[in-house]
């Protein structure tokens, strides 16, 4: 489309000028708008920074108060009261620190310090029965060394202690409960046979004092005509209460059995 | 803080003194077995009735509740113990065991826990927790250990691109030619990146050779708690190769190292052999 040259051209220029002057306005218009905004912005600022200040001084005076008020209560004169409950409380611990130490034994290991070490409980159970404790005095010195003990002489103590009292006494107490356990186990097993399987043995039920050994007659039937089996148990492993050999003959014909528990 | 009456201070001093003497019992006896207790009650009930007490036999029901933690795992025991007393002996049993542990991620624990229960086996439950924590503690440093000790060596490697495996001959060829001073890591760190894929506790850390990123090696580390409460650890090894490299093996190398890794395990204990497994991924390349 072409302009014409004369009143449509003068029409292009103005309608140009209004153009630029509505485009001016609208900046303007724009510009003032972002001064308000930021006027706005800047006194929001300083409102902050007012409120900070006010909130920084009030936590200073509320610290200043508890200080205050902590000093106070240090400089009181103590009464009977309060002395009485931090008594009551210290009792109340001690019984507590008791009876934790009473509990310990759950866990085969309990004991007291004494003036010259340590004596060392060690329980025993079974199969959820809890059998014989047994005690080892300990002197603590160098080197470290027993006073005295209930532990039974077929238990290979003076072994167990020259390889791990010196060096581990953790382990040294370990390796004695692991023994002390099994031995245990192995006992109330035969003592559990001997009692409750009276019918069916036919003899004694013989025994070395490590239990593990051992040797009987039976019948498969405690009253009747069938005939006895010879068993023999033998434990090698000392750390177990299951045997590792079972031999079991028939009189007449022998009928050799044998179980290994371990490789 | 003094008291008016000195009489009053005296066996406040003497409750004082005896109750440190009581609580380094206690922590003598934590540290002899690993396990802190710190909670314990007990209630008796007496079930005795009239028809016993004429054989003088006597039952007592005991109800004890215990609480602890070794190390950080935390535990909360409730058990009963029947007491029976008649002319000849006293027996205790244990007649119910519940046990209750945190945190539960140790998946090894659980079974462990049910078997315990099961058995009532209170004795057994705590040494084994004992032996299963200093084993996982020992797993965590080791592991540890070795991230701290490996990484990309920090000058002279060149191949920290992924090794595109197209072409496994060229490859080879290319790495056999290269300068093998060039490919000296600092002496401190291993040339190896090492992952713990489950984080600190991590059960397994996987370890890839910078110089080629295509191998990995798994070591799995599990602690298992067997029938009878022994606490064992059992260690594996997973290789990984790309296809080709596979295919290059001739000597079955990568097929029968998980058997020679237990092999190995045997002979030098478990650190040397997780240390000579990773030194060896960086030679790999040139022998």
């Amino acid at each position: 489309m072409e302009w014409a040259n004369d009143g449509k051209s003068r029409g292009g220029v103005l309608a140009h000028l209004e153009r630029l002057e509505i485009q001016v306005n609208r900046s303007r218009k724009n510009l003032e708008d972002l001064q308000r905004a930021q006027a706005i912005e800047s006194a929001l600022g300083t409102k902050i920074h007012k409120l900070r200040c006010l909130r920084d001084e009030l936590r200073a005076e509320a610290k200043q108060r508890q200080a205050r008020v902590k000093a106070s209560t240090v400089n009181v004169e103590p009464d009977q009261t309060p002395e009485i409950s931090e008594q009551e409380i210290a009792k109340r611990r001690k019984e507590n620190v008791k009876a934790i130490l009473q509990a310990y034994r759950f866990t085969g290991l309990s004991g007291k310090l004494t003036s010259r070490g340590v004596c060392v409980c060690i329980s025993t159970a079974f199969e959820g029965n809890l059998l014989d404790s047994y005690f080892i005095d300990l002197v603590i010195q160098k080197p470290l060394r027993i006073h005295h003990h209930s532990i039974p002489v077929f238990i290979p103590l003076e072994e167990i202690s020259a390889k791990y009292l010196q060096t581990n006494i953790q382990h040294f107490l370990f390796c004695l409960c692991e023994y002390l356990n099994a031995y245990a186990g192995r006992k109330y097993q035969a003592d559990r046979l001997q009692s409750d399987f009276a019918a069916f043995l036919v003899g004694p039920l013989r025994r070395n004092s490590l239990c593990n050994l051992l040797s009987f007659t039976y019948k498969v039937e405690p009253r009747g005509q069938s005939f006895p089996f010879c068993a023999r148990l033998l434990y090698k492993d000392l750390t177990t209460a299951l045997p590792t050999d079972v031999t079991v003959t028939y009189q007449g014909k022998r009928k050799y059995c044998t179980f290994c528990s371990h490789d | 803080m003094y008291q008016s009456d000195s009489e009053g201070w005296a066996s406040s001093k003497d409750l004082r003194s005896h109750l440190g003497h009581l609580e380094s019992e206690l922590r003598f006896l934590s540290t002899l077995t690993g396990i802190s207790i710190r909670n314990y009650s007990m209630k008796t009930e007496d079930l005795t009735n009239t028809e016993k007490k004429e054989k003088s036999i006597m039952k007592v029901l005991q109800r004890h509740r215990l609480s602890g933690n070794c190390r950080m795992i935390t535990f909360q025991l409730e058990f009963q113990i029947l007491e029976i007393q008649n002319k000849e002996s006293l027996s205790s049993v244990i007649t119910d065991l519940n046990i209750i542990m945190e945190p539960t991620e140790y998946s090894e624990l659980s079974e462990f826990v049910s078997r315990a229960e099961e058995r009532r086996d209170l004795l057994m439950f705590f040494r084994s927790l004992h032996f299963f924590v200093e084993w996982c503690e020992y797993r965590k440093r080791t592991f540890e250990h070795f991230k701290e000790r490996s990484g990309p060596a920090r000058r002279g490697v060149t191949s920290l691109q992924p090794v595109v495996c197209r072409d496994w001959e060229a490859e080879t060829k290319r790495l056999h030619s290269r300068d093998r001073s060039q490919d000296q890591c600092t002496k401190e760190k291993y040339p190896a990146a090492v992952h713990l894929p489950e984080g600190a506790a991590s059960s397994c850390m996987a370890v890839q050779s910078t110089c080629q990123p295509g191998f990995e090696l798994v070591i799995v580390w599990r602690v298992q708690i067997d029938e009878e409460g022994k606490v064992l650890p059992k260690l594996d090894l997973l290789p990984k190769a790309p296809q080709q490299a596979l295919k290059l093996d001739r000597n079955r190398v990568l097929e029968t190292a998980p058997l020679s890794f237990r092999a190995l395990l045997g002979t030098l204990g478990i650190e040397a052999a997780l240390e000579s497994l990773i030194k060896s991924l960086c030679t790999a390349g040139y022998d």
